[in-house]
């Protein structure tokens, strides 16, 4: 028994060798097969389809030529203007985040509160509440009115009047004010459809959820505003003004897509639903 | 225990385990002829074309500004389409392409990992911030496929697709600017 224990560890090693030579080049062939397959034999077989010559081919396999065409394309049309200018670099994210809601307040006293109210309350059914809207959203919107991006005779020639610095003041004053509580007389059990239309969608329309970006923390494009508590008025204006093509400033026609396909009905309910004040 | 036994013992072991060695030999050889093979006869690769572009400002890339996405065909034949992929859509959501002729798809995202496959074609690509995804094709059947997002992107994910409408080369007509358009149905 204690023979099997005391076997001269020689005797081990030299019982492993062949074991241990195969496997490695068992793994060493299997490493060279790939190469071989993945770096020669494929490429130079997909390059012949494409054109390639087997040289060009095995550099971009491995990565020291760039794929075709490498040039950044031309466009062939003639540009138009872009649908907004904002681009969100993050100096602009920078200077969003160190704008003085204080400064912005008095700003905003002196230029906005007449229409806007002096917390964000509008009085007037076409002009939109701004109190606890996000920040980036009334920044974008500013600064497309400024360009022209937006168009709106009376907020262009305000927006005009403001330096960057200034909008972001403005926006962040605005931003930190509490919304309204939900108002009990607006608030009417929704329809199931419209429900389903804020929650899920409509697959079949390729309608994604509003919830989808217009909720907070959803996690969609950063300047998506608030809908909750907005006015049905301007939000059935807004809509309808996308649905046409006459409001356009939305980046890769996000909501004129979508608004597009909406009946008024759903228009009308889907209004209702946010004044209520629900997310 | 004899030699003997330790001896028998041992093959008993060497017998299985290169049973097994040979079963899993069998399985991975299996799959990677399935990959050359495909590879081989029907051109599935990864795409290898390395092109960079700032995803923030895409809206004023002359290329892939609103204008000018979709179908166009250059004054040298060349078609290719523009696509941007962005929560929770892509632009423009009905593709046209011609049968039998070589498609060049090139497709950007401006905000977060995205991806696309269309239906019963060699086309799956992910689509990544920062980088053009571009892909070579040809289309052979007419008709209307299907091309879904397949990277999750979000909350509105599932309502993510676009139609690629097939046409024939006499239904295919280029406007003065080399544009085409969907089909009316
Ligand atoms: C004369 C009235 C008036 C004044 C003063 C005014 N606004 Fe407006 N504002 C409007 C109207 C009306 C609209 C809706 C315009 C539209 O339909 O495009 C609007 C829209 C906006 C929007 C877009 C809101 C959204 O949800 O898209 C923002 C942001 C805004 N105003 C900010 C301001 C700020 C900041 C000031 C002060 C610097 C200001 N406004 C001053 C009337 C006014
Ligand atoms: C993919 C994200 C996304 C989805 C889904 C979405 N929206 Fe929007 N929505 C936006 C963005 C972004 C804007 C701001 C666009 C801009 O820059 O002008 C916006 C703007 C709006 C506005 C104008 C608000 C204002 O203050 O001017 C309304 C109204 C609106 N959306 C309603 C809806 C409704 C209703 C739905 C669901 C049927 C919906 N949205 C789904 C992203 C989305
Ligand atoms: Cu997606």
């Amino acid at each position: 028994m204690s023979d099997s224990h005391e076997t001269p560890s020689i005797d081990r090693r030299l019982l492993d060798q062949p074991w241990r030579f195969w496997s490695t080049v068992a793994v060493a062939g299997t490493l060279l097969g790939g190469i071989i397959l993945g770096a020669l034999i494929i490429p130079v077989v997909q390059g012949r389809s494409a054109g390639l010559d087997a040289y060009t081919a095995i550099c971009r396999a491995l990565g020291i030529l760039p794929g075709s065409p490498a040039q950044p394309q031309p466009s062939d049309r003639v540009q138009r203007t872009p649908v907004s200018q904002v681009v969100w670099t993050s100096e602009l994210l920078h200077i969003l985040a160190r704008a003085d809601p204080a400064r912005g307040r008095t700003k905003a006293l002196e230029s906005c509160a007449a229409c806007h109210g002096e917390t964000g309350i509008a009085v007037a059914p076409d002009v939109p509440h701004l109190a606890g809207q996000s920040g980036p959203a009334i920044y974008k919107q500013l600064s497309d009115y400024r360009t022209g991006s937006r168009a709106h005779d009376l907020m262009a020639g305000i927006a005009r009047a403001l330096d960057e610095t200034a909008l972001a003041d403005i926006a962040a004053y605005y931003a930190g004010r509490p919304m309204r509580n939900p108002n009990p007389a607006t608030l009417a059990p929704a329809p199931a459809e419209i429900i389903t239309l804020v929650e899920l969608g409509d697959p079949r329309r390729g309608i994604p959820p509003c919830a989808s970006c217009h909720r907070a923390g959803s996690g969609g494009p950063i300047e998506t505003p608030v809908l909750a508590e907005q006015r049905d008025e301007y939000f059935i204006q807004q809509i309808n003004l996308y649905a046409s093509g006459q409001r356009r400033n939305d980046l890769y026609a996000r909501m004129r897509t979508i608004a597009a396909q909406l009946t008024p009905s759903e228009i009308a309910g889907l209004a209702a639903y946010y004044r209520a004040g629900f997310r | 225990m004899t030699e003997i036994h330790q001896e028998l013992h041992e093959r008993r072991i060497l017998g299985t385990e290169l049973l097994w060695a040979f079963g899993v030999g069998v399985l991975i050889a299996a799959i990677l002829s399935m990959i050359v093979f495909t590879a081989l006869s029907i051109g599935v690769n990864p795409p290898s074309n390395v092109e960079r572009l700032d995803p923030k400002a895409l809206h004023l890339s002359g290329e892939f500004a609103e204008d000018n996405l979709g179908t166009s065909v250059g004054s040298d034949g060349r078609v290719v389409v523009r696509v941007i992929a962005t929560q929770f859509a892509f632009l423009p959501r009905c593709i046209p392409v011609p049968v039998g002729r070589p498609v060049t798809l090139r497709f950007v995202a401006p905000d977060v990992l995205h991806g696309l496959l269309i239906s019963g074609t060699n086309v799956n690509t992910m689509v990544v911030p920062g980088y053009v995804a571009q892909v070579h094709t040809e289309f052979t059947r007419t008709g209307d496929l299907l091309m879904p997002c397949h990277e999750y992107c979000g909350l509105g994910h599932s309502e993510m697709w676009a139609t690629v409408q097939v046409l024939p080369e006499n239904q295919f007509q280029p406007d003065s600017n080399g544009r085409v358009s969907c089909a009316q149905r």
